[in-house]
């Protein structure tokens, strides 16, 4: 493996961050015209390690050598002059301005005169979006009404406006729906053929494989494997990530299924939750696949009363019963872990000994005292039994990785002894490992006779836990199909069917 | 790391404090006495008890303008109950406190209810209250309360002013109050992220509603002793005093956007900026000077908390 075609190398690149040492001597480059992916655990080190390359943060040690020439970065601006551009997972764009102000901002062309010469703005902007094929997309639209796929695209636009030769991705489909990633990936694709070098940093194995040219695996901060994708299957890079293998993606547990613990008919709330009707037995997992926007969260939250249902009954172990809110729906015995864990999930700031106490505080407290002993207590039992890692339960749960804030959220409905969890999107944004881990977690709740609606955008995992799958489309369900019929095929034809009746 | 740096910030103040007292007293020697600095306890009361209100709001991400009028209304109201309606002087305090705590729970209501922003909708009150405050009193002030009724604001209990116990009671409710309770927390959570809090079950809009109302009920409050201290009642008594209590509770480490906050620390800020202002007229500084200066510590000592912070973490 040569460097000498390289446009960017980085060579012995180490970073501590308040004395631990986030990244140790890990080299990695970029050829012009490649995609090279960068694969890790959260908290390997790969955020740093493209931070450093975009001029975020100044390496301890370590030199970056751009197409011959040894330079420092310190600050974007010298990255961007470089001929390096990012596009991070939060885009960086401005909601108010229209999508050609958001590509050229700060880089404005002028005229003779200095004045921004907008006419001028636009045409390069449209030209810039019709090389990536997106012709749909208004130069003059607020990017505030834009999709995330767009908003991504309008990104890109950004970089190559500032003529970028290396192109960094951070995670670009972890939101997208699947469509649009077929539609990124031929932009991907375009851009290597124009000699763009892209850094492409993703957890989805599949992208990886029909993407990338090279590999390279970082684990706790250090450089693991650079291989060419030929070289390697999704196992060896799977235990290259985790240090170990993990047997099987997806452990099914087997539990005894028991009777009905929740049935809902002719639920209705707004426009996403239409007519659901739909029964819950206890240890069973039931999942719920649809497109993002089909009304999988929207029936979450009217099962969870943060949107009370407009009609329709509800019935606990047989009993009609009305949620109108959280307090309500945890009462009952309901408990939901939400889609949004940094601001539905989480109180960041706070310690993870206040996050696992905070739907039960009530509980935990003689009076209007809290039991801080026993609140203490509890938390250390939750840290233990899911395996939450951390330096101690005082720690706030925003510095914990996203694997660990996620079993925190769960630690913390599990304290309610729910009869029925709702997992939105459990292991979104978690690394393989802890996603494993999730999942078994899931498994020993379904054993304990606990009922779990799965929500989950990622087809095999519902296909692989669940043992049944509700597919939602526009607000109705279109399909209920038991595990062992669940293909591919026919969760996903049912994901864009529409039911009679429907505008559009 | 939070404990951690809210310590480090009370700290800093209480040196500062220190510092502040030592200097001072070098500059006049009226003003290290106990007699001068118990009658500046006697002074600092009123902003104190709504201070120890508007940590609570404020820690929840919230504020509330409308205390200085919500004074004014129960000051007159207290005068107008007693004199003008003829109920017994026990009673019209209690009265016009009750009417200066449902004036609180409107703000409330308002913000909870109609989910209006608390700076806006108290800004709104802040109007309203002292319109009706100036409508009721018609520019006529009370006065001639009897004797007894000075107790409150002009003598001292075992050789304290009166209104520094209720002030220290006060303190010491809400310490515990905040730090212990499942009230205290759940104000922390809100200010945090209210809605994780929401999603958790947790009562933000029946907690909001609560302290809106205690924050009218401490302006109520102080407002009878206000009346005490100063023997009239006039319809323009707290103005402005809302500002001050914001200083103090900004100044004592509360984060203006919630999430934290002690009371240990805004009573530390209260005592800083008392002295500050009694010193400095002391030592002939006139009081634009005096207020310069106030403003000046209050970004000296938010630049200094968030040095320190900055330092501790890693982000």
């Amino acid at each position: 493996m040569s460097n000498s075609t390289a446009y960017v190398s980085l060579t012995d690149m180490s970073k501590s961050f308040g004395g631990v040492k986030v990244l140790k001597d890990v080299s990695f480059d970029v050829r012009p015209g490649e995609v090279h992916a960068l694969l890790g655990e959260n908290g390997a080190g790969k955020s740093t390690l493209i931070k450093m390359m975009s001029g975020l943060y100044t390496p301890d040690a370590g030199t970056i050598t751009v197409d011959g020439r040894e330079l420092k970065f310190s600050t974007t601006r010298d990255a961007g002059a470089a001929g390096i551009a990012t596009v991070y997972q939060e885009l960086l764009l401005f909601p108010e301005l229209s999508v050609a102000e958001n590509v050229f901002l700060g880089n404005y062309p002028r005229t003779a005169t200095g004045i921004i010469d907008w006419a001028e703005v636009r045409r390069r902007t449209r030209d810039l979006l019709d090389q990536l094929d997106t012709f749909d997309l208004d130069v003059d639209t607020k990017v505030l009404s834009l999709s995330v796929a767009q908003r991504q695209r309008v990104e890109i636009a950004k970089a190559l406006s500032k003529n970028a030769r290396i192109l960094i991705m951070d995670e670009p489909t972890a939101s997208l729906v699947e469509s649009d990633v077929q539609r990124l990936m031929a932009v991907v694709r375009q851009l290597r053929e124009r000699g763009v070098g892209i850094v492409y940093v993703s957890h989805r194995m599949p992208e990886i494989f029909a993407l990338a040219d090279r590999v390279t695996v970082l684990r706790d901060g250090a450089h693991v494997a650079t291989r060419d994708i030929g070289e390697v299957d999704e196992n060896q890079l799977v235990s290259m990530m985790v240090g170990r293998s993990i047997e099987s993606l997806f452990p099914k547990a087997q539990a005894s299924i028991g009777g009905t613990v929740l049935r809902v008919t002719k639920l209705n709330h707004g426009r996403h939750v239409r007519d659901i009707s739909f029964a819950l037995r206890r240890g069973e997992i039931l999942g719920i696949a649809g497109l993002v926007g089909s009304g999988r969260t929207e029936l979450a939250l009217t099962l969870f009363g943060m949107t009370p249902a407009t009609s329709g009954e509800i019935e606990m172990e047989g009993k009609a019963v009305r949620i109108g809110s959280p307090r309500q729906a945890r009462d009952l015995g309901i408990a939901y872990v939400p889609e949004d864990r940094g601001l539905q999930g989480l109180v960041k700031a706070m310690a993870i000994r206040k996050n696992v106490s905070m739907a039960t505080i009530e509980r935990l407290s003689s009076g209007i005292f809290i039991k801080a002993g026993e609140e203490a207590q509890r938390a250390l039992d939750a840290v233990k039994r899911l395996s939450i890692r951390c330096r101690n339960i005082g720690q706030p749960v925003g510095e914990l990785s996203g694997g660990n804030q996620q079993k925190v959220v769960i630690a913390k409905w599990l304290e309610t002894m729910p009869k029925v969890l709702i997992l939105d999107e459990p292991t979104r944004g978690v690394d393989v490992g802890a996603k494993a881990e999730i999942h078994t977690i899931m498994g020993e709740l379904v054993k304990q006779g606990v009922a779990i609606i799965m929500i989950s955008s990622e087809l095999p995992e519902v296909l692989g836990m669940s043992d049944r799958v509700l597919v939602i489309s526009g607000g109705q369900i279109t399909g209920e199909i038991d595990r062992a019929d669940a293909t591919p095929e026919r969760v996903g034809a049912a994901m864009t069917a529409h039911r009679s009746g429907e505008a559009a | 790391m939070k404990l951690k740096s809210l310590i480090r910030h009370e700290t800093f103040l209480a040196v500062l404090l220190v510092v502040v007292l030592i200097v001072l007293s070098f500059q006049s020697d009226r003003f290290f006495t106990i007699d001068n600095l118990l009658n500046q306890g006697r002074l600092m009361t009123e902003i104190g008890l709504i201070a120890i209100a508007m940590t609570f709001v404020i820690a929840t991400g919230g504020i509330d303008l409308s205390v200085g009028s919500i004074l004014g209304l129960t000051a007159i109201l207290t005068g107008v109950f007693w004199q003008n309606v003829g109920l017994p002087l026990p009673v019209a305090a209690t009265a016009a406190i009750a009417a200066g705590t449902f004036a609180g729970f409107v703000n409330g209501v308002i913000i909870t209810r109609f989910r209006v922003p608390p700076l806006i909708a108290t800004l709104a009150t802040l109007a309203l209250y002292r319109g009706l405050a100036e409508g009721i009193s018609q520019a006529r002030s009370v006065r001639g309360y009897p004797e007894w009724f000075y107790v409150l604001g002009q003598k001292d209990v075992l050789g304290v002013p009166t209104q520094l116990w209720i002030l220290l009671f006060a303190a010491v409710v809400a310490s515990v109050i905040l730090a212990y309770t499942t009230w205290g927390r759940t104000v922390y959570a809100v200010g945090s992220n209210e809605v994780a809090s929401r999603f958790s079950g947790l009562s933000v809009e029946k907690t909001k509603l609560a302290l809106y109302t205690a924050s009218g009920f401490a302006a109520a409050v102080a407002a009878v002793i206000f009346v005490s201290r100063v023997s009239t009642t006039r319809s323009d008594m707290g103005t402005g005093i809302e500002l001050d209590a914001i200083t103090a509770v900004v100044l004592g480490g509360t984060s203006i956007f919630g999430g934290r906050g002690t009371i240990i620390g805004t009573i530390i800020g209260l005592c800083l900026i008392q002295a500050l202002k009694n010193g400095l007229s002391l030592a002939g500084i006139k009081g634009d000077g005096t207020i310069m200066l106030i403003g000046a510590v209050l970004i000296l000592a938010i630049l200094a908390s968030n040095l320190f912070e900055r330092s501790g973490t890693r982000t």
